[in-house]
């Protein structure tokens, strides 16, 4: 099973110290200080949880808590250390399912088996929002979540060419739904059918970056049996972040003779991005011209496919008059890490200011990314900007709303 | 040691001092930590040439051990401490100060990153070759300190040919300015290229002034396949002496080219049993020439197959997968050794029949890949399993590796210097005269011994 630190010895003996992950490391970026990037996080790892020969202190609590999990070192490392494993099984280990305290345990937990804030927790929500409780960069919920506004299959007008499950994750449940509407409206006018499966909840992934594996396997019986059910041909999601949970690391949390693991290693293989999935079966429905400059920020969960880079350029490059302004690094992150930013304010913010400066210097008002944390942490310093999924751009060269 | 964390916050603030275990175990090795891991006493990550100079007069006075960092990607165990102390890690001193077009120079701070460096030259149509493959996280310092190098070794020399000036803290606190900008300096002793490589153990550098090439145009990729390892080896010096240098000239095994298909799209195929990987860079038209010339000579020599690679995307695969060799050679290997015997490049057949003597009469793997064009061809021992026995038999393997590229006029480092892992050695090369005089050297830069006490020699106070 995954989260075992003893399973991950073998691979913490790959790291050679090349010390290549210091390049990309949004973390170690910030104050270069060495203890905090992935070699260092690994050896401490290994020396205070695995061999015991430092203690453990608040200061390693500290190291190890904080992570974006972003996965850029992963990325990096040419000898393939999944670090991003070895750090969640490090809270884990650290934590016993309760690195967040039991009131913020509860309201998580809720958030994600609900795929949003409903009934009272809605309510208070949307109130602690006006009343300015909430940090500024948590959107509001929106007024009908996307689970109330769409269900069931959407035929295209045509026959078919495809048909997909659609896995819509929490984030855009509850504060996107545009976006997720959008997904639906571009793939049917591509001749695709989409399939929007009940009782689906949370991929899991907020609760494995605590190392809370219970919750995460609680999610995981609940999503595998619906999504194995389905007859469909791939498993779409606009997320990149519930991409990455579902294709590479839901299998790995369930116990290695558990029988959904199997079941759960298909369905990976079926998951597949929105605008890569359309990239790779091509649009049928030519877009109109759409006269506006966008430039792209590549959310840091783009590692558990090749393709996922390049697709939403080479999609959007078939909208006539639209045009791509690259920034200067796509992939740098913007600091969020899912709800990192709410523990790790300044170092996020001072992430984030680079990020904007990129995108400053664009001079472009369009900024597309597919991750809901990224879009959200981006919009609140970027008033005048639009920041949306490249999806919904795409809808609006349809003539869609966008 | 007490007081000191208090000490150091107040010379130069608290946050830039680290004293916590975790951070001192972050800082105990480089990249030859299965050699070496000791941890420092504090941390220190000064800003300015001012706060370096009161930290060095601060460990002076009491006479602490100071070691310089900079990204501890060294191969050397160079920046490894030997008995705790202070390390200056040098990487928040990152600014470009100055890319001088008309003169051709650049002044930097020391902890300003290669890859960085390089790519803003290039903006300017500017060239800085020396090419250490860590070069996306090294920085100049550590690069002038240890005068490391890389594929672009063959062409364009490493480091050290490119240093004309440099800023050093000297132990005491005072600061020096060494050689200047000027392309041609012939005033007094060469204090620029002594400390140059002197790897941390004669003062900090803190600023270096570096001469810069105009970027050559065009550049082509070449791929030569070879049916044994003494094919490929007297080739690079057939190449070679016909006339066409080519900017990189890299030898690489079968077994680094099936862990480089990784990375190369599409991938190559592996049935010969050595590689030659090469860039000729110059003119457009210079380059098609030279490309023209080692086809027809390479086939005269009976290699498998040579492709010219057109597609500069497909080309830079090829070099993007060379710069994650070493990392990913950890997926097959528990442990490796790298060596850095150089030897002259027309006896690099006989050193690589030697190597493989070696390697069949002791039965360990000794793997053999790197800048073939200049001689430096990185002997590397793998690890299948780590034993005391398998470790006795790379110990003295590394010994008659060693010995076999001495006797062909050959040196211990070409391009990782000496640190504490090749210190054993270094008498072997350079012979009791020349140490003496080397520590006669050291004492009158550094009386107190205090930089980066237990390298390049061996020492007897050594941990």
């Amino acid at each position: 099973m995954m989260l075992d630190l003893k399973k991950y010895e073998e691979l913490m003996a790959k790291c050679s110290h090349c010390e290549f992950c210091q390049a990309t490391c949004p973390v170690f970026l910030e104050d270069l200080l060495e203890t905090h990037v992935a070699r260092a996080r690994l050896e401490l790892i290994r020396a205070s949880l695995v061999e015991g020969s430092l203690p453990v202190t608040k200061r390693l609590r500290d190291v190890i808590s904080r992570c974006l999990l972003c996965t850029n070192c992963v990325q990096t490392c040419p000898a393939g250390v999944p670090i991003d494993e070895i750090v969640v099984a490090a809270r884990h280990r650290l934590y016993e399912e309760k690195r967040l305290d039991a009131p913020r345990r509860y309201l998580v937990n809720k958030f994600m088996s609900r795929r949003g804030f409903s009934g009272f927790i809605g309510m208070a929500e949307a109130l602690a929002q006006r009343m300015g409780l909430t940090p500024r960069e948590l959107p509001a919920q929106a007024s009908k979540r996307f689970e109330s506004l769409c269900r069931g299959v959407i035929s295209p007008k045509e026959k078919a060419r495809a048909r997909v499950a659609y896995y819509v994750g929490c984030a855009t449940n509850a504060f996107y739904p545009d976006t997720a509407m959008n997904v639906v409206r571009v793939l049917t006018r591509n001749g695709i059918e989409v399939v929007i499966p009940d009782g689906l909840v949370c991929c899991g992934l907020p609760a494995l970056v605590e190392g809370d594996l219970a919750t995460v396997q609680k999610m995981v019986r609940v999503n595998i049996p619906i999504l194995a059910s389905q007859e469909v041909d791939a498993i779409i999601t606009d997320c990149t972040s519930c991409g990455m949970m579902l294709r590479t690391k839901v299998a790995k949390a369930l116990p290695e003779n558990d029988p959904l693991r199997l079941q759960a290693e298909l369905i990976g293989t079926k998951v597949w991005e929105v605008t890569d999935y359309l990239n790779n079966v091509g649009l049928s429905s030519e877009p109109l011209g759409l006269p506006e400059k966008y430039t792209y920020h590549v959310p840091c969960h783009r590692g558990w496919t090749p393709t996922i880079n390049d697709a939403p350029r080479n999609l959007l490059a078939a909208v006539p008059q639209a045009e791509l302004v690259e920034m200067e690094y796509p992939e740098r992150c913007c600091g969020a890490g899912g709800t990192f930013y709410m523990n790790f304010r300044e170092l996020s913010e001072n992430i984030r200011s680079h990020k904007l400066e990129d995108i400053g210097r664009t001079g472009v008002k369009t900024v597309l990314t597919q991750c809901p944390a990224c879009r959200s942490y981006l919009s609140a310093p970027l008033a005048d900007h639009t920041v949306m999924h490249p999806i919904s751009f795409l809808a609006g060269a349809y003539g869609f709303e966008p | 040691m007490k007081g000191l964390a208090k000490d150091l916050g107040r010379l130069v603030s608290k946050e830039k001092v680290r004293t916590d275990a975790e951070d001192r175990h972050a800082y105990a090795s480089d990249a030859t930590h299965y050699f070496a891991w000791n941890m420092p006493d504090a941390v220190v990550l000064p800003e300015t040439p001012e706060e370096v100079s009161k930290v060095v007069k601060y460990a002076f006075d009491r006479n602490i051990p100071l070691i310089p960092r900079g990204a501890g990607s060294g191969l050397s165990a160079g920046c490894t401490p030997v008995r705790g102390g202070i390390v200056l890690d040098m990487k928040r001193m990152r600014r470009i100060i100055e890319i001088n077009r008309g003169n051709m120079t650049a002044h930097v701070e020391s902890g300003v990153i290669l890859g960085h460096f390089q790519k803003t030259v290039e903006k300017k149509k500017l060239f800085y070759p020396p090419d250490p493959q860590s070069q996306e996280v090294c920085t100049l310092g550590g690069n002038v300190a240890t005068r490391a190098g890389g594929p672009y070794g063959v062409k364009y020399g490493t480091t050290g040919n490119y240093v004309l000036g440099l800023e050093v803290v000297l132990p005491d606190g005072s600061v020096i300015h060494t050689g200047g900008t000027c392309v041609k300096q012939s005033a007094g002793y060469d204090l620029t290229h002594l400390l140059t490589g002197s790897e941390g153990t004669l003062g900090v550098i803190t600023k270096i002034n570096l001469r810069l090439l105009p970027l050559p145009p065009a550049h082509r990729t070449a791929v030569v396949v070879c049916e044994s390892v003494d094919q490929a080896a007297s080739m690079v010096s057939e190449i070679i002496a016909s006339g066409v240098v080519p900017a990189r000239l890299e030898f690489l095994s079968q077994g680094a080219i099936l862990l480089m298909n990784n990375y190369i799209s599409p991938p190559l195929i592996t049935d010969g049993q050595a590689y030659l990987l090469m860039d000729l860079d110059g003119s457009a038209v210079q380059v098609e020439k030279d490309a023209g010339h080692v086809k027809e000579l390479c086939s005269k020599m009976n290699a498998m197959d040579i492709r010219v690679i057109e597609d500069e995307n497909e080309a830079e695969t090829y070099w993007e997968a060379r710069k994650n060799l070493y990392p990913l050679i950890m997926n097959v290997f528990k442990k490796v050794i790298t060596e850095d015997i150089t030897v002259p490049r027309d006896r690099l057949p006989d050193f690589v029949r030697s190597v493989q003597n070696i390697s069949s009469t002791l039965g360990i793997f000794i793997g053999l890949g790197g800048h073939a064009g200049d001689g430096n061809i990185h002997p590397l021992i793998g690890f299948p399993q780590v034993t005391e026995e398998l470790e006795k038999k790379a110990a003295s393997a590394i010994e008659q590796i060693v010995k076999a590229g001495l006797e062909l006029g050959g040196t211990i480092s070409g391009e990782h210097g000496i640190g504490l892992h090749k210190a054993a050695f270094l008498v072997w090369e350079k012979g009791e005269t020349q140490i003496e005089l080397m520590k006669r050297i050291k004492k009158a830069f550094d009386p107190k011994g205090i930089m980066n006490p237990g390298k390049i020699w061996e020492h007897s106070e050594r941990a």
